[in-house]
């Protein structure tokens, strides 16, 4: 007789402690002084409270059951002949996954690993099957458990290296499926890569990748002697605005992931092909240095600018592409009461600050608006005024196309009550804190996209600003973001959203001086801006996308060359291939290094969009991770143990045969513990009845 | 936070032990030998906010008080520039010191109360060396003693500390309501107590003061007991305030029992900082001046930052 498991035998030494703390703790009682016990009470009253040993019989039941609970723990067994038989060597199931991420290019590691993957397809023997799956950030099968050498060599020639970066887990994830489907005793799956760090997420939760029982994995390592390598880093563009036209200050940077200083590596920034400016770079080894170009000017759509470091062993990661295409404005139009142009000053002020975006400012009093304004613009701010009916309407209409609608609802804001469901409540009375203290800001919604830009600590105080006026709210429907100290909402959005149309916010004070000092704040500012961003629901357009990104189609505005267009849109890959969109919510996925330009057939040149696609840049370090690890990572065990257990086991049925006797010994102590508890309730009656 | 800082990196200052000042009892000279040592070591006062301290020029817009006007900018630039400062006038400040019976508690020679009573009574000596006006409040479950700003209470300020006693079992709430309604002008409000309730409930308890526009400042005060829970044999424990007994082996619970109390500042720490308010656990063992320091450094820092 043995045991699996002797080690939790250990588990035995455990019996002595309900002895000893009887023998040590009978006599004693402490008082200890303790200012609260208010966390003491959340621990569970079982761990608080000593138990102690009233009867020598229902000690030597736990104990007995505490014992046997061990020993089943412990898994005892009888040795027979049957189990040292070793199982059958059978055929084999491989999965030969080939990295084709952009790493590979380096020095020979391509040549190494084809060779490699040639080798494992020659080592079959007859009746055994492979799966050739080609990985890089996905993983794909080139060819599904064939016998025939042929194939997988023929599958195998065909392979190239992508822009892709290397990620195990998913082609890991992939072998393992396609070995689960196999009926072959003998499961192997030949790892051929270059073992970069970065492919393998070690934070728990994200690579958890379980093989199927009894399956190998064989490491091939094609990384062989010192790397080096000069990498470009995604670049950050400044914008300034200069004389009606746009430009941008390009900085960009170098990484050296080699072991040796690099002096003056010239960065060449192109401007639609053309070099416009070459800088030198020195870096430290494992470190990074950044340049800055001189500004070009932004003089047309879809700039395209690349910057570029010469040619090395790694040649994907030495470019990186963008785009800039001129800003564009966003258009408001403030109402403001016939005569009082003056009380928007804060207003319009604020709004003429800021690049991003830019604001075009127009005033209205409420008679002046006409549908040519409302056309052009994308935010409507009604600056306390008495909103007329056919106003009323036409805003609405301009809200269910897309507007955003912004109502400061001062002292003399008024609204159509039969149009009250425009709006997320009607402006009330007023309420005057001119003689009581005045009103503060409170109970901000700060998850809300309007106040995120607040959450954090020292971000802008609003409790800072005094409000000695509002309005109440009547018939009160949308969602409130905050409120004055009073509960009385301070910011309103309107809820109900239909498809496709824009946000309306109604704020309950004036955006001046007379009912707060709000525009005096510093908040001022960045709370007008994040509403009219909002409002105008602005997004900035990325100047650079990495390989494997998944867009949404560009969508054209109508109106600008895109109204007359009929058909889907496509795609013009960098190597000039044409891939088809479809035309409803479609996608597409970047596959290439290089720019895409997008367009709607049938539509001006003018309107197309270009899309710049770069490498994933975190491959180019090309620090390498033990194959070890990941082999352990994913197995549970060392790979040097693999083989043995692999070979050498019986069957999962005859080993739970040959242990079957833990589960009387778990019953038993289960047995024991229930008269256990009978015993002690019993005892427990019997100790009240006599108390 | 109190250990970010080593005693020895600070050339120049020096910190004393909290059981030695405990010791003293004449409360104005602790607050002076702690405070002055500590602002001789950091050559330069920390600032609490009042100060006359020039902040930046702001342009001039229509409505501003053309006396604020910065004239010899203008002589030089020939636009219209304001100037503006970080605070106008001196500035009311209190300390709210919690004198419930749990803050009698002291397992190293120096209780939670003595410890706290020497933070306020520095804190207020050294406010009051700014020519700002100092105020006190001590409260259990309701107001105990309450001394209105003024820049001449610092005498009864210090001497009323010297006189209190802890009595009662304490609750956050009501008093602080109380006090919200004592404190009419904004300020910066020290709030010193052992926090034992929900932080939600602390929250609820302190806000109404935030609201009012006051700068708070919260030192959560606990011994070193009750952070590390370093007790080895199983007793019943009594709780101070209710008189309350339950049995405890230390050993079994003593882990869990640290990880409440680290939640619970952690809970504290983050809901404070929904509502701006500076939240500092402060542990008795260690030297005053150096938890001082560390805190209004760090205060410092972050007043730059805004």
């Amino acid at each position: 007789m043995g045991f699996v498991a002797p080690i939790v035998l250990a588990g035995l030494g455990a019996l002595a402690i309900p002895v000893l703390i009887h023998l040590i703790q009978r006599e004693r009682k402490r008082v200890v002084e303790f200012p609260s016990l208010m966390f003491l009470r959340k621990i569970p009253y079982q761990s608080v409270r000593r138990r102690r040993v009233r009867n020598w019989l229902l000690l030597a039941l736990r104990l007995a059951a505490l014992a046997l609970i061990v020993l089943a723990f412990a898994r005892p067994f009888f040795r027979r002949s049957e189990l040292a038989a070793a199982a059958q060597n059978g055929a084999r199931e491989a999965v030969i996954l080939v990295d084709t991420s952009y790493s590979m290019e380096y020095g020979d590691r391509w040549a190494t690993a084809k060779t490699a993957a040639t080798d494992a397809i020659r080592g079959l023997g007859p009746g055994d099957r492979a799966s050739l799956v080609l990985f890089s950030s996905g993983a794909d099968v080139a060819v599904r458990s064939a016998a025939d050498r042929g194939r997988l060599e023929s599958g195998l020639a065909s392979a190239v290296t992508g822009p892709g970066a290397t990620r195990y887990a998913p082609a890991l994830k992939l072998a393992g499926s396609l070995l689960g489907e196999s009926a072959l005793p003998r499961r192997e799956i030949i790892l051929i890569t270059d073992f970069q760090r970065r492919g393998w997420d070690q934070t728990p939760g994200r690579d958890d990748v379980k093989l199927p029982e009894r399956t190998t994995l064989t490491p091939v390592n094609v990384a062989a002697g010192e790397t080096a390598n000069l990498s470009v880093t995604p670049v950050s563009l400044q914008r300034t605005r200069f004389e009606n036209h746009d430009r941008v200050v390009v900085t960009a940077g170098v990484v050296n992931h080699g072991p040796r200083p690099v002096t003056r590596a010239a960065l060449a920034l192109e401007i639609d092909g053309n070099v416009i400016q070459s800088l030198p770079a020195d870096v430290a080894p494992g470190g990074s240095s950044s340049v800055t170009f001189g500004p070009f000017t932004v003089a047309s759509r879809n700039m395209r600018g690349t910057v570029r470091l010469p040619a090395d062993a790694l040649v994907r990661d030495n470019v990186f592409h963008f785009v800039v295409s001129p800003s564009e404005p966003v258009h408001a139009l403030v109402v403001n009461r016939g005569g009082a142009e003056r009380e928007a000053l804060y207003l319009s002020r604020a709004l003429a600050i800021g690049e991003s975006p830019r604001v075009e400012l127009t005033s209205r009093t409420p008679t002046t608006v006409t549908d040519a304004d409302l056309r052009q613009t994308s935010v409507v701010l009604l600056n306390d005024i008495q909103a007329p009916d056919d106003l009323v309407d036409r805003l609405r209409r301009f809200v269910a196309a897309g507007g955003g609608l912004f109502v400061a609802a001062g002292p003399h804001a008024t609204w159509p009550a039969a149009a009250a469901a425009a709006l997320p409540g009607l402006p009330g009375d007023p309420v005057d804190r001119t003689t009581t203290t005045p009103s503060r800001l409170g109970g901000l919604e700060y998850s809300h996209p309007v106040f995120e830009l607040f959450r954090a600590p020292r971000t802008g105080d609003f409790s800072a600003a005094r409000f000695y006026g509002y309005r109440g709210v009547l018939q009160p429907t949308g969602q409130v973001l905050a409120r004055f100290d009073d509960g009385t909402p301070a910011l309103m959005e309107g809820k109900d959203r239909a498809a496709g149309a824009g946000r309306v916010l109604m704020w309950t004070s004036t955006l001046d001086l007379e009912w707060n000092d709000l525009a005096v704040k510093p908040v001022f500012l960045p709370f007008i801006h994040t509403v009219t961003k909002y409002l105008a629901d602005f997004t900035d357009a990325p100047a650079s996308l990495t390989v494997g990104q998944v867009i949404p189609a560009p969508r054209k505005a109508s109106g600008k060359g895109g109204a007359g267009a009929r058909g889907g849109t496509i795609a013009i890959a960098p190597s000039g291939g044409r891939v088809a969109v479809e035309t409803e919510d479609g996608a597409l996925e970047l596959a290439e290094q290089g720019f895409y330009d997008v367009r709607t057939q049938g539509a001006a040149a003018d309107s197309a969009t270009t899309l710049a696609s770069n490498v994933d840049l975190s491959e180019s370090d090309l620090a390498a991770l033990d194959p070890r690890e990941l082999a352990a990572a994913v197995a549970g065990r060392l790979p040097g143990s693999t083989g043995a257990l692999a070979d050498g086991r019986p069957s999962d049925e005859a080993q739970a045969q040959a242990q079957r006797l833990w589960w009387y010994l778990l019953v038993a102590g289960g047995l024991l513990l229930a008269a256990e508890t009978l015993l002690s309730n019993r005892l427990s009656q019997n100790g009240a009845r006599v108390s | 936070m109190h250990n970010q800082i080593q005693p020895g990196g600070l050339a120049g200052a020096r910190f004393v032990d909290p059981v030695v000042l405990a010791r003293v009892g004449n409360l104005e000279l602790i607050a002076r030998s702690v405070v002055d040592g500590f602002i001789n070591g950091m050559h330069r006062s920390p600032y609490f906010g009042a100060s006359v301290d020039f902040a930046e020029h702001r342009g001039y817009t229509p409505g501003d008080d053309i006396r604020r006007v910065d004239w010899k900018l203008y002589g030089r630039t020939d636009r219209f520039y304001i100037k503006e400062y970080e605070a106008d006038t001196n500035a009311n400040f209190a300390c709210l010191l919690d004198v419930s019976k749990s803050m009698a508690f002291g397992s190293r020679g120096v209780t939670k109360l003595q410890y706290a009573r020497i933070l306020a009574a520095c804190l207020t000596y050294m406010v009051h060396r700014q020519r700002d006006r100092v105020g006190f409040a001590a409260f259990d479950d309701d107001l105990v003693e309450f001394v209105p700003c003024s820049a001449k209470h610092l005498d009864v300020t210090l001497h009323v500390l010297d006189r209190l006693k802890p009595s009662k079992p304490g609750a956050l709430a009501p008093p602080m309501k109380k006090l919200a309604e004592h404190f009419a002008r904004r300020g910066l409000l020290v709030l010193i107590s052992d926090l034992y309730e929900d932080p939600q409930a602390v929250l609820e308890a302190v806000a109404p003061l935030r609201f009012r526009g006051h700068d708070m400042i919260v030192f959560h005060v606990l011994d070193a007991a009750e952070i590390e829970f370093d007790y080895d044999q199983a007793s019943a424990f009594e709780d101070l305030e209710s008189g309350e007994q339950i049995p405890v082996v230390p050993e079994a619970l003593a882990e869990q029992y640290r990880l409440l109390v680290r939640e619970h500042s952690e809970a504290l720490r983050s809901k404070f900082s929904e509502l701006r308010i500076d939240y500092a656990l402060l542990n008795t063992s260690a030297p005053l001046d150096h938890a001082l320091f560390s805190y209004l450094s760090m205060r410092e820092q972050m007043s730059r930052v805004r």
